[in-house]
């Protein structure tokens, strides 16, 4: 079958004014300007297939939102080709859009003023959704989450979790075939980012939605994605399986110790005892990441506790966080 | 998928326009407040109109109920700017925080999207105004009456609305581009204020550069003239129609291509 | 009390206004084209009056009086009812109150960068070349000083006003209401756009006793030099003194008043 999304080797490109700091720069502003030309997106080729749910992450301005657009119609890219749904999509934005949803965490583009049904009830007509695909969807929704109590409450009283659920909700409802979710649980407490979760796993299971993902939160990768791409500076770093990707910089385990004394000082003398490995302290613990194809925890643990009484210890497998964090500072090399 | 004609859209506009008056009703205060606010501005209007016209009987041949006609003309045909166009207004503030970028990603037409989305019911209280005005004035003047009066008036009007929809929204269109068009749009607010004159007071460069570049002369002086002087009516009071079109398309024009560069550069 | 930060707020404003060349421009031409609307209308008002002086006024003296209010205009808007107003609504008034700076003063200073550039920007220049075209129509002498004076206070009074509706929008919704009576009112009571020498008596009468006047017609009747005797300055100025401190207290006792109302509405 056809990727939904095909893209091949795209770059964007955007002009840039230089503006001039100070009193006498604004005045200079003022009648001449500068422009720099950025690639916001430099190269970049990815093919999505149907019902994948991927993690499009990256530092910010890495070019994530430009890419984004550029999928969704809103922007022509300069250079490379992009299919999705097999056609182009700024070219036809207005039928793109008929088959993709989009979410922005921070932004509500439900009717501000009116009860959840009756943006529900704009949307239907805007999309032209069959009564009977409206009625299965509700029913749907209905069996995931607890819809009824939203439905009759204007979007402005609810809380952001509850605005983010419906937002989410109304992007699925014309049974789009991708989905893009910006940063869906920003802001919102721990039970509700897991509620969020659990419902976009449903949707994407029932309806077969393919899903990309934007988000700062490993949480929402490691519940929800098996497929990865980071970019950073518009550059594609990493495009793969998030299992592939904990074994990509080695087999990293964090040990952490506790010892009598102070940390930071300690944490000092046992980074000299291993240059080689990140030694790092904190208020309650010293924390060694070890790279195990190079020495075993053991090891390590073996010799620290020969020079200092061990009071305590944890052994913490690398997040995706630190591995993020590790490809955001360092990249790929 | 169907295809989205004119009935498709009427329908759809018919529907927000009805979810916008329900939350219209939930801000009661603002509503009200506005209301007056608008009453408050016609009547002021009508005060300064009258002030000089206590001074001066006519202005270079036009006497007080002529101008009154013209005046109440461009009051109407100012309307549909002010009802359905109100959410120009916003677009600056949209765009700014990068909120304009949620009207991106729907299947039918930006412009009309976000146009629907906001229908301004206090302009009917400037409608009410003009329409007395016309009315009123009609009357003094003894214009007579035939339905195809009405017609054209009707037809007239129309077309000539679209000339200050075409201003506001190309107006409202430039804060695609710069930071603060606030004061664009200000500007074109405020020369509405000046539809109501009779173009002939310009020497020739001015009566062209409102004719052509800034139509304000489309908004009320051309078309009543159809109405108020079939005697001496110019070819382009019979082409203005045609011109509120062309003038709307191009504003559409411009405020689309704006809207598809801006809401690749930001947010 | 520290010169220098009112002194950083002012020159950040400088900075602010000067850093978009476009509406500078926008403002610029936007003035001019206003203004060309106001010459020809008052040369047909003239023309067709058969008169010379109407109302104590030449055509000349009508123009350069609304020439130099259009100036003043611009050179004194600043939207304070809107921040103000904004700043409620969201929230962020909070923030205001948290500055080491009255709110009063604090907004006042960020604005006074705008009355730099603007006095430079429009004022000024409209100055100069209202008097190279009229041939020094107004006196270079004492009038100036007594202008200035005048515009400060005028300048002041203008925003005690602003201050005291911004207010209001504790209490509403609506700014925008609250804010286009606000300006029709002072607008047309003020004589911005008609010289007050036009009005009826029985209006004038009335006029007289608001704080308005004293915001256009007072600097303009000073500077236009109508006023020779000094005595007539004193107690001209003396008014406008009383309007500034009688809306100073006002505006302040409201908003006193008022504050309260920020706590009940949780920020």
């Amino acid at each position: 079958m056809a990727p939904v999304i095909d893209i091949k080797n795209i770059t964007k490109e955007f002009k840039v004014l230089n503006r001039r700091e100070g009193l006498a720069g604004s005045i200079k502003d003022l009648f001449s300007r500068d422009y720099k030309i950025v690639k916001a997106v430099d190269n970049i080729t990815m093919s999505i297939e149907q019902g994948e749910i991927v993690g499009y992450l990256g530092p910010n301005g890495a070019g994530k939102s430009t890419t984004i657009k550029m999928m969704t119609g809103v922007l022509e890219p300069t250079s490379g080709e992009i299919l999705v749904n097999g056609k182009l999509p700024y070219k036809n934005r207005s039928k793109n859009a008929q088959n993709i949803g989009v979410v922005f965490g921070q932004r509500s583009q439900l009717w501000w003023a009116l009860p959840l049904v009756e943006s529900f009830k704009l949307l239907k007509d805007i999309y032209q959704i069959s009564d009977e695909q409206y009625d299965s969807m509700m029913k749907l929704y209905q069996s995931l989450v607890d819809i009824e109590p939203l439905l009759h409450k204007p979007v402005r009283q609810m809380s952001l979790g509850q605005r983010t659920l419906s937002d989410i909700l109304a992007a699925f409802l014309h049974d789009p075939k991708i989905v893009f979710l910006d940063e869906p649980t920003i802001g919102l407490d721990v039970s509700m980012k897991a509620k969020i979760r659990t419902l976009i796993h449903a949707l994407n299971k029932e309806k077969n939605t393919t899903v990309i993902l934007t988000t700062h939160d490993m949480g929402d990768v490691d519940a929800l994605c098996r497929r990865i791409v980071i970019i950073d500076k518009g550059k594609m770093l990493y495009d793969n399986d998030i299992s592939h990707l904990k074994g990509f910089f080695g087999s990293y385990r964090t040990l952490k110790i506790r010892v009598d004394g102070d940390l930071r000082k300690e944490s000092e003398v046992i980074a000299k005892e291993f240059p080689a490995l990140k030694v790092g302290a904190d208020e309650e613990w010293i924390s060694v990441l070890v790279d195990e194809e190079k020495i075993s925890v053991m090891d390590v643990l073996t010799k620290l506790q020969k020079e200092r009484r061990i009071r305590d210890m944890q052994l913490e497998e690398i997040s995706t966080e630190d591995v993020i964090k590790k490809i955001y500072e360092e990249g790929v090399e | 998928m169907k295809r989205k004609g004119l009935l498709f859209y009427a329908r759809l506009y018919c529907k927000i326009l009805a979810q916008d008056l329900k939350s219209k009703m939930s801000y009661r205060a603002d509503f009200i407040i506005s209301t007056i606010g608008m009453i408050f501005t016609n009547i002021a209007g009508f005060i300064s109109f009258w002030i000089l016209f206590r001074n001066f009987s006519t202005i270079n041949g036009w006497g007080y109920y002529e101008m009154l006609f013209l005046y109440g003309f461009s009051l109407v045909s100012l309307t549909p700017a002010q009802c359905f166009f109100d959410n120009n207004w916003s677009l600056r503030q949209y765009v700014y925080t990068g909120d304009f970028i949620k009207y991106c990603f729907r299947p039918i037409n930006l412009f009309f999207y976000y146009q629907s989305e906001v229908f301004d019911i206090k302009g009917l209280g400037q409608l009410a105004f003009g329409l007395a005005m016309i009315i009123f004035s009609w009357i003094k003047l003894g214009l007579g009456f035939t339905p195809l009066m009405l017609i054209k008036l009707v037809i007239f009007l129309i077309t000539a609305s679209l000339v200050m929809i075409a201003l506001q929204t190309a107006a409202a269109a430039t804060c695609f581009w710069i930071h603060n068009s606030f004061f664009v749009l200000d500007l074109a607010f405020r020369f509405k204020d000046y539809a109501k004159y009779p173009i002939t007071i310009f020497s020739k460069v001015f009566r062209f550069v409102f004719t052509f570049i800034m139509p304000i002369a489309f908004i009320a002086y051309y078309p009543s003239l159809v109405i108020l002087r079939p005697d001496e009516v110019e070819l382009l009071s019979w082409l203005s129609p045609l011109f509120g079109i062309a003038f709307f398309y191009i504003a559409y024009r411009i405020w689309m291509y704006g809207a598809m560069k801006y809401s690749g550069t930001g947010s | 009390m520290n010169p220098k930060k009112y002194l950083t707020l002012t020159r950040m404003g400088i900075m602010e206004s000067l850093q978009f060349r476009m509406s500078t421009v926008i403002i610029f031409v936007g003035n001019l084209l206003y203004l060309i609307v106001v010459y020809f209308l008052w040369k047909a008002i003239y023309a067709s009056s058969g008169q010379e002086v109407v109302n104590g006024m030449t055509f000349s003296d009508t123009l350069i009086y609304l020439v130099l209010a259009t100036a003043l205009f611009n050179f004194m808007e600043m939207y304070t009812v809107w921040q103000i107003g904004r700043a409620i609504q969201s929230g962020s008034i909070v923030l205001y109150l948290l500055k080491p700076m009255e709110i009063r003063r604090y907004i006042f200073m960020e604005y006074s960068g705008n009355f730099i550039v603007n006095f430079f920007a429009t004022l000024f220049p409209t100055f100069i070349v209202v008097n190279i075209v009229t041939h020094g129509a107004v006196p270079l002498g004492l009038n100036l000083l007594y202008f200035v004076v005048s515009v400060v206070i005028a300048v002041m009074i203008n925003y005690n006003i602003d201050f005291f509706v911004g207010t209001i929008c504790l209490y509403t919704e609506s700014i925008w209401g609250i804010n286009i009576m606000k300006q029709v009112i002072v607008l047309l009571l003020s004589g911005a756009t008609i010289p007050l020498a036009f009005f009826p008596e029985s209006i004038r009468n009335i006029v007289n006793w608001l704080p308005f006047q004293s915001i256009y017609n007072t600097p303009l009747t000073l500077l236009l030099g109508k006023t020779a005797d000094i005595k007539d300055v004193a107690v001209i100025l003396g008014t406008q003194l009383f309007w500034f401190l009688a809306t100073y207290a006002v505006s302040k006792l409201f908003w006193k008043i008022s504050l309260p109302q920020i706590t009940v509405n949780g920020g």
